[in-house]
Formats: structure tokens, C-alpha cells, sequence
């Protein structure tokens, strides 16, 4: 369990360091994705727990309400259920990131993110 | 009155595809959603309506009195946005984006529970990214995407906060992350701090107001950034640790945008400049923000838009260049509301602000008031036009600015405002009368002096102008490691 947790502090930090390093646009997006692996695990790994049951239930309802009140030992399915919506969005906004680094290849096909910087500044007015 | 108060919530998405499939119905509804925005805001004066939805580990929120006044802003900053858009070619698109917006907005603004919150606000971001993306220009799109991606990466570290919170506490409700770790707290915070544009994580700001389309800019400061400062001033009404450490970060945030803005040569790079240190301004005191959180937004607003009619955008030129009649009122108000002139409502929110605040804070804000009125004394020598001097066609005054004019009037009759005003018999009010006309006049002595040294041929300094997107990245995580180590373990 520690080494799991260790390993996915250092998912999320390889996200970090690759977002702060990388000149290269395409490889920032990537990088926040790994970053994004990295949450994503946390939160599976919230919910893993050995030795306690599935919260599937099986069989009839009675039976599964008695199912219910005979264990208490059931894993906790709600961390999981909600990062199901994390992992969408952060599809989605990958995505539109994608779409607008893919047009801004017209400007810089090498996508450093100084060109792009320089190239899109706007002329400051100065005295 | 839970099912109207979702369907409120959710109308705008009816009203988004609605305009989607029949774009000329896009403008009434859009304003009906905005004008339903401010009547639910009159509603959460009256009393705390909370909503839990789909059990007890569902979706909570909470419509209550901390909620309304920025309600009641975005209701009105969309309104306004609406009716001075309509002379866009092409309003479809904006108005869809403008809708979906909405819903993110008042949902971040309700939610009490940091699931919802983190979901309303990637709503929020990506709204925000697609309005910043929608010119379809090459600069547009390197906006768009700069904001997208540090707001996306904060999301991220605002989620490894959630999960710590629900390890310690079993569960996402906002009250349970008052006893949680300080490193889930920092983490939480520095994400939130970035969404309400504070201090070294909110410098993604200036640039991209002084670039991106008017319209877009008004929302963006006057009601995008308040949907990140209400989750923020509630996670530090769950947890007091946070107060002390918000309260440095908004002194430091307000020092550093009015130094800015005093140095800036550009209209609306110091409009921008400014929203940072009153933001700063708006964390003093989590209780008492909402109200000044208004004033700030509805004259920012109506700045914003008002900028729409000025010839050059260069401060050097502006005491030179006559300034079209349809620009002078909305730029007075506005920036007169935000030095704090009655009888605007940027008055009644900076006594409401001093009042919740004691020792050397209530004395920093006096001074950082002063500063404010000097910024804003800047914008207040440009000549009129005359016969002799015309100023160009002149363009009929916008619905929405008048719309704005008459809210800064007109809401010194709303509730938390309204109490001030009553003061007027034990003579209260007669001493924050003189205390406003002394902050006015120190400032407009301040902005003269600088004026003055600059007429000598003295340059402004060259501030270093932190705002590439390494430097914003790298900003967020230096913040997020420095409140670590001040919140502990």
C-alpha cells in the first residue's frame, strides 16, 4: 500500500516536472495527462481495501438487504464513482487542448512554447 | 420550491441548446436566465435554502445569504453582457457559450460539497476557454489555451485535496474539510486562489483582459472570477486556520496590483491590474466579502464595457485625447464606485469591508484605498469633446451599461447595504463621509505627484512582467509548496 501511494506521488510528480520543463506545447498537454493518471490512481487506490467484498450485490433483493446487514465489510465504491466523472472531464478537456494546440502548429510547427509566446504577443504601447 | 430551485439551476442548458438549434431565440432567453439569476438571489436573501440531492454522499447545495450578492452580480454582469452584444455579426455562438457559462457559475456558487465544486468549476474553465477561443485568431487561441491549461493543472491539484479530504473524513462535504490535513487544505487553496485570480497565481489575468474581446472581458473580471472566490471564502469559513493565510495573500495580492497599475500604460492592462487588488481586498474578510465582491464587479463591468468606446487604449495620450461623451459616464462610475464615492455602492461595500475588519488590517486598507482612488485618478483628466475637438462618430450609449449604472445606484437598497445608510442619526456616516473625502484626496495627490515626476521625463520602472506560462506554472506550484509548509502536514 505505501509503495502504491509513493508511486503515485511520484506519477504526479513526473506530471509537474514535465509541465514546468518541457518547452515543447505538445508535451506540456501530455505531461498534465500524466498528472492526471497520477489523481485518477489516488483515487482507485482510495478505494482498495484487501480482504473485503465487492459492493455488487447478487441474488434477490431480500437476499441482498440481508446480504447487506450480515457484512459490514464492503469496499467503498463512492471515490471510484466520482472520479468517473474526473476522468471524463479530463478527456474532454485534453481534447479542446489538443484542437487548440493543433491550430497553433500554423504559427510554430516545432510548438516551442517561447516562439508561440513571442509570436503572439501583442505590441505593448510605451511612452 | 427545490424543484424550481433546479430548474433554475439547469435551465440555462435548455436555454443553451435551445439557441444552438434557433439562434435568434438566443438573446431573450439568455436574458431570461440572467433576470431568474437575480430574482434566486433575492430568494437566498431570505433565508438558507439547502438542497441534498441523490443521498447523503450526492450533491449538496446550499442557496444562503453568503451566495446572493454573487448571484445577484452574475445575473446582472450576464444581462448586461447580453444586451451590449447584440451588435456582434455573429452573437449564436457566444450566447450558447454565454449559457452553459451561467449554469457553471451559479452551481459553483451554490455548491457546498467539493465534488460539486470541482465539477462546476471545470464547467466554469471550460466555458471560459471556449469564449477566450471563439475570436478564432492565433492569439485568440494561445489565450484560450494558456487559461485552459493552468486552470485545467490547478483543477488537478484541487482534486489530490479532495481525495486526501475523503481519506481523512469519509466524506466530500465542504464542513468535514475544516478538520482535514494541512496539505489537503494548501492543496484546495492554492487551486481555488488561482480560480479567483489572487496574487502570483492569478497573473494569467492581465494579459489575457487586455487581449481578449470586450464582452469576454467584463465576464471575466466581473463574474468568472467570483465563482472561484465563493468556494474559497466558504472552504475558509469551514477552516479558521485558513483566514491568517488568506488575509497575507490578499494584502500582498492588493499591494502588488496597485504598484501595477500605477506603473501601467495601458487602459486595459490597468483595469486588469486593478481587479487583482481588489480581489485581494475581497479575502480580507470571508464574511463581509460578498457585498465589496459586487461593487468591484459590477464597476469593473461596466469599465470594461465602456472601454468600447475610447479612441487609444494608451494612459501617456489620455489627458490629450477628448473622450466621446458615451465613454466619460460609464468610466466615471465606475471607476468613482471603486475609489469608494457616495453615494455609489463601492462606498457602502468598503465601510461594510472596514467595519468587519480590526487593528493593522483596517489600517492597511485605508492605505490601500488610497492607492486604489490613484489608479483610478489616472483615468479621470481626459478633456470632454468639443465642437472644435470631436471625437469620431459618435456610437449610441449600450442597454447593458446603463443597466450596470443604475445597479451601482440602485443596490445601496439592498439588504447589507441598506443598514449603513440608516446609520445616518449617530453620525457614523458623517465620519465615513469625511474618511471617503480625505481617501479621495490623498489619492488624487498621489496620482498628481506621480504625474508630475513623470512630466520631469522620468520613466516608469521596467517591473518585471511575470506572465509567460512557465512563469504562471511555476508560480502555482511554488505557491502550493509554500502554503504546505505554512498549513503543516
Amino acid at each position: 500500500m505505501k509503495l502504491l501511494e509513493a508511486l503515485v506521488l511520484l506519477t504526479v510528480l513526473i506530471g509537474v516536472a514535465g509541465l514546468l520543463l518541457r518547452r515543447n506545447l505538445f508535451l506540456k498537454v501530455l505531461a498534465m495527462d500524466v498528472m492526471s493518471t497520477g489523481v485518477i490512481a489516488l483515487f482507485v487506490l482510495l478505494a482498495a481495501r484487501g480482504g473485503v467484498r465487492t459492493p455488487i450485490l447478487q441474488g434477490s433483493a431480500l437476499e441482498a438487504s440481508q446480504e447487506v446487514t450480515r457484512h459490514t465489510d464492503w469496499a467503498d465504491p463512492i471515490p471510484q464513482a466520482v472520479i468517473l466523472t474526473g476522468i471524463v472531464i479530463g478527456f474532454s478537456v485534453q481534447a479542446l487542448l489538443l484542437v487548440a494546440t493543433a491550430r497553433l502548429s500554423r504559427i510554430d510547427p516545432c510548438l516551442d512554447v517561447a516562439v508561440l509566446e513571442a509570436e503572439t504577443a501583442e505590441p505593448v504601447p510605451r511612452p | 420550491m427545490t424543484t424550481l430551485a433546479i430548474a433554475w439551476l439547469l435551465a440555462p442548458f435548455l436555454a443553451a441548446f435551445l439557441t444552438a438549434l434557433w439562434p435568434g431565440a438566443g438573446r431573450p432567453l439568455a436574458l431570461l436566465c440572467a433576470l431568474a439569476t437575480v430574482a434566486m438571489a433575492g430568494v437566498a436573501w431570505g433565508g438558507t435554502l439547502p438542497l441534498q440531492l441523490l443521498g447523503p454522499l450526492g450533491v449538496s447545495l446550499q442557496i444562503d445569504a453568503l451566495a446572493a450578492p454573487f448571484l445577484l452580480l452574475n445575473g446582472l454582469v450576464a444581462a448586461a453582457v447580453v444586451l451590449e452584444g447584440a451588435r456582434r455579426p455573429n452573437p449564436g455562438p457566444f450566447l450558447v457559450v454565454l449559457l452553459v457559462l451561467q449554469v457553471g457559475l451559479n452551481s459553483a456558487i451554490v455548491a457546498v460539497d467539493l465534488i460539486s465544486i470541482y465539477v462546476a468549476l471545470e464547467v466554469v474553465g471550460i466555458g471560459a476557454f471556449l469564449l477566450l477561443g471563439l475570436g478564432g485568431d492565433e492569439r485568440a487561441i494561445w489565450l484560450a489555451l494558456r487559461y485552459g491549461l493552468v486552470s485545467n493543472t490547478v483543477m488537478l491539484l484541487f482534486l489530490i485535496g479532495v481525495a486526501l479530504v475523503y481519506q481523512e473524513q469519509a466524506s466530500f462535504a465542504l464542513a468535514g474539510a475544516g478538520r482535514s490535513s494541512g496539505i489537503a487544505l494548501a492543496l484546495m487553496a492554492v487551486a481555488l486562489t488561482s480560480k479567483a485570480e489572487l496574487f502570483v497565481v492569478g497573473l494569467w489575468l492581465p494579459r489575457t483582459n487586455a487581449e481578449a474581446p470586450l464582452e469576454v472581458s467584463a465576464l471575466l473580471s466581473g463574474a468568472v472570477v467570483s465563482a472561484g472566490v465563493v468556494p474559497l471564502l466558504r472552504l475558509a469559513l469551514a477552516a479558521p486556520v485558513l483566514v491568517p493565510v488568506l488575509q497575507g495573500l490578499g494584502l500582498a495580492c492588493a499591494a502588488l496590483g496597485i504598484v501595477y497599475a500605477l506603473m501601467e500604460t495601458d487602459l486595459r492592462r490597468l483595469l486588469a491590474w486593478s481587479t487583482l487588488s481588489q480581489m485581494g481586498l475581497v479575502v480580507l474578510a470571508p464574511a463581509a466579502g460578498g457585498l465589496y465582491a459586487v461593487a468591484h464587479g459590477l464597476a469593473k463591468s461596466l469599465l470594461f464595457l465602456g472601454t468600447r468606446h475610447v479612441g487609444g487604449r494608451s494612459l501617456a495620450a489620455w489627458r490629450r485625447t477628448p473622450l466621446p461623451t458615451s465613454a466619460r459616464w460609464p468610466l466615471l462610475a465606475g471607476s468613482l464606485s471603486i475609489a469608494g464615492v457616495p453615494p455609489l455602492l463601492g462606498f457602502a461595500a468598503k465601510e461594510q469591508l472596514g467595519a468587519a475588519l480590526t487593528g493593522p488590517l483596517a489600517g492597511a486598507l485605508n492605505v490601500l484605498a488610497v492607492g486604489t482612488v490613484a489608479v483610478y485618478a489616472r483615468l479621470w483628466g481626459a478633456p470632454g469633446e468639443t465642437p472644435e475637438h470631436p471625437s469620431g462618430p459618435h456610437p449610441t450609449g449600450g442597454l447593458g451599461v446603463g443597466l450596470l449604472m443604475a445597479a451601482l445606484l440602485l443596490l445601496n437598497l439592498a439588504p447589507g447595504a441598506r443598514s449603513l445608510w440608516g446609520d445616518w442619526a449617530d453620525g457614523s456616516l458623517a465620519w465615513a463621509l469625511l474618511k471617503a473625502g480625505m481617501t479621495v484626496a490623498l489619492g488624487v495627490g498621489l496620482a498628481a505627484l506621480l504625474d508630475w515626476v513623470r512630466s520631469l521625463g522620468w520613466r516608469p520602472w521596467n517591473l518585471p512582467q511575470p506572465e509567460h506560462l512557465d512563469a504562471l506554472l511555476g508560480a502555482t506550484v511554488v505557491l502550493g509548496a509554500a502554503l504546505v509548509l505554512v498549513l503543516g502536514p
